[in-house]
């Protein structure tokens, strides 16, 4: 059974910087990279494909545009959980992605799912949007199950068996295959490649495909804005016993104690 | 404005009938084992009970919810994880637009509005969605209906093909007081070295009379404590009076979740980590000196 890996371009959001004076946002300026949650997905599938044979592939469908360095960190992004242990890549670029919401996108990589894998494996929310909502639409479209959350997965014939956590309850549900299933960050600890496996990762497969939108998007974004948050950024000075007592004494004038 | 809404969650439940309220007649889907919410829900139009449905499953609820939409504009589900699973499946069926977590809506010229957090919580993006629209809505954001007595309709349910069957499973164990409901918290972070030292924290949260939260990594990961407690995008948002943050980085994730805080305290080591940016007072001081210092000094000022 091969497996696919869904790795979204993310904005590395801890590096977004944003002027809450004038409401920029600089999102030209922020690098972007395969999110957090994405290499867990990276690292099950790997461990799968170790354990119960077949390929793994990461799937990316950049919605960047063509600029030289958008696309330049999408193949890092993809070296980067090639590095990991995946088969090979494919980078879907094209005009037209810059528009698409998850309808759109989840038509476009179906195309590049049908028939061709067991299991598709995504993040429980992506890096920069943390929506969820691609894997979902994804299996709607393929007409496949789909489970979200997982802690742990195993293969079992023609079956997985997935642990997954809810806020209230861990459930362990028996799902038949071909699935969608998102992961969260505790499913796994992602191994961190050695450079010589970086090396090697710039010389496996990478696919590049021209997107070309499927269906016009249901949903358009009119604004962004940034949430105004006031801080004082006082910092409290002295040895412990002054820092404590300006600290209470502070929070006194606040009227919060 | 027709609006569908269904959460496993009955509190859940009525903040979607608020907000559907915003637009026009709510239906509420009600399932077998939330028969019992009939005589307590209030604000809805209709309450649509389809008693051939369990609401543990997942795929009979999308088949249902997508068969019932059709006669709906709009569809809301709660942004807990059971409900997020269905919105992007349930969008998807109808060829619907979709939104989790929004914390507002409107209809502007035959479409929706909608604001949600984005990148990290470092901005809001307002959405233009065409209808049927499927969201699901912030928890928090909309306070229960108090009045208004539904009429009751009873739904069939459609036969579904299942892939998925649950073989076990079991519940987490509870909190005492809700994060998203308390007053003062104590967050603690990967700062903390073993479990035991956690103490030091509750001991705080104890004189103040508040309740400890943590970051991600502390709950899920280490499983330190209970997995409702971490605080953050993927977590519980809180905006108490008082956030006392200790040896958390502060990163963007966990950032999100308390930026509705009044007053934010934040103790750590470094003096670059990134926490202290979100901060009214910072005490650059390692926790297990200044903790227990500050601890007994508010006993002192608390008579206790
Ligand atoms: C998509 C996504 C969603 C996420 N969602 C969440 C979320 O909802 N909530 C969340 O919390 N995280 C979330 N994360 C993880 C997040 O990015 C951070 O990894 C996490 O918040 C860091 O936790 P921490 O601050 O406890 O640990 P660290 O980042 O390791 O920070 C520990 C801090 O403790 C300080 N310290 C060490 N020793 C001491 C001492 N003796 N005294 C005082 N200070 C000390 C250090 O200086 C450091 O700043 C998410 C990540 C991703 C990718």
């Amino acid at each position: 059974m091969d497996i696919a890996v869904l790795v979204k371009q993310s904005l590395d959001v801890q590096e977004l910087r944003v002027d809450q004076d004038t409401g920029k946002i600089y999102i030209e300026d922020a690098p972007t990279k395969a999110g957090d949650i994405e290499l867990n997905a990276t690292e099950e599938a790997v461990r799968l494909k170790e354990k119960f044979g077949g390929k793994a592939i990461a799937l990316m469908l950049s919605t960047w545009g063509a600029s030289g360095k958008r696309q330049k960190e999408a193949r890092e992004a993809l070296t980067r959980v090639l590095a990991m242990g995946l088969d090979g890549a494919m980078l879907i670029t094209g005009e037209g992605a810059e528009r698409g919401d998850t309808y759109m996108i989840a038509k476009a990589l179906a195309q590049e799912i049908r028939d061709k894998f067991g299991l598709v494996l995504a993040a429980e929310g992506s890096e920069d949007n943390f929506s969820g909502l691609l894997p979902a639409r994804l299996a709607a479209e393929l007409g496949w199950p789909y489970v979200a959350y997982a802690t742990a997965i195993e293969v079992e014939g023609d079956y997985v068996k997935v642990t997954r956590s809810l806020e209230d309850f861990e459930e362990v549900v028996k799902v038949k295959l071909p699935a969608v299933i998102s992961v969260t960050q505790e499913i796994n600890k992602p191994r961190v490649p050695k450079l010589v496996e970086i090396v090697k990762a710039k010389k496996k497969p990478m696919d590049q495909k021209d997107f070309s939108p499927p269906v016009e998007p249901k949903l358009t974004i009119r604004e962004l804005k940034v949430p105004k948050v006031e801080r004082k950024r006082i910092v409290i000075e002295g040895d412990v016993e002054e820092a404590a007592e300006k600290l209470i004494q502070a929070l006194k004038e606040e009227g919060v104690l | 404005m027709k609006v569908l809404a269904f959460s496993h969650s009955m509190d859940l439940a009525l903040e979607l009938v608020s907000a559907g309220r915003e637009l026009g007649d709510v239906s509420l889907l009600v399932t077998s084992d939330q028969e019992g919410w009939i005589n307590e829900v209030k604000g809805a139009k209709e309450i649509l009970l389809c008693k051939e449905m369990d609401s543990g499953d997942q795929e009979g609820l999308v088949e249902l919810i997508s068969g019932l939409a059709g006669d709906y504009e709009v569809v809301l589900l709660a942004s807990d994880r059971r409900g997020r699973e269905l919105v992007g499946q349930v969008a998807h069926r109808l060829g619907a637009s979709s939104a989790v977590d929004v914390s507002s809506l409107s209809v502007e010229k035959g479409k929706l509005v909608v604001e949600r957090m984005t990148f990290g919580g470092k901005a809001i993006a307002v959405e233009e969605m065409g209808l049927p629209a499927v969201i699901s809505v912030q928890k928090g954001k909309f306070r229960p209906p108090e009045e208004g007595k539904p009429s009751v309709r009873e739904v069939g349910a459609p036969s579904v093909e299942r892939r998925i069957e649950v073989i076990g499973g079991k519940e987490k164990p509870k909190v005492g007081v809700p994060l998203d409901k308390a007053e003062i918290v104590v967050a603690v972070g990967r700062g903390f070295r073993k479990k035991e030292d956690l103490k030091l924290a509750y001991e705080l949260a104890d004189v103040l009379g508040g309740v400890v939260g943590a970051t991600r990594p502390l709950a899920a990961d280490l499983k330190w404590m209970e997995e409702e407690v971490w605080i953050g995008i993927s977590g519980v948002r809180i905006a108490p009076k008082l956030l006392i943050v200790v040896g958390a980085s502060g990163q963007q994730q966990f950032a999100a979740g308390i930026m509705d805080s009044k007053v934010v305290v934040a103790v750590n080591t470094d003096s670059k980590a990134p926490i202290f940016e979100q901060a009214d007072y910072g005490v650059v001081m390692d926790l297990y000196e200044f903790l227990p210092v500050l601890t007994k000094k508010l006993k002192e000022i608390k008579g206790g």
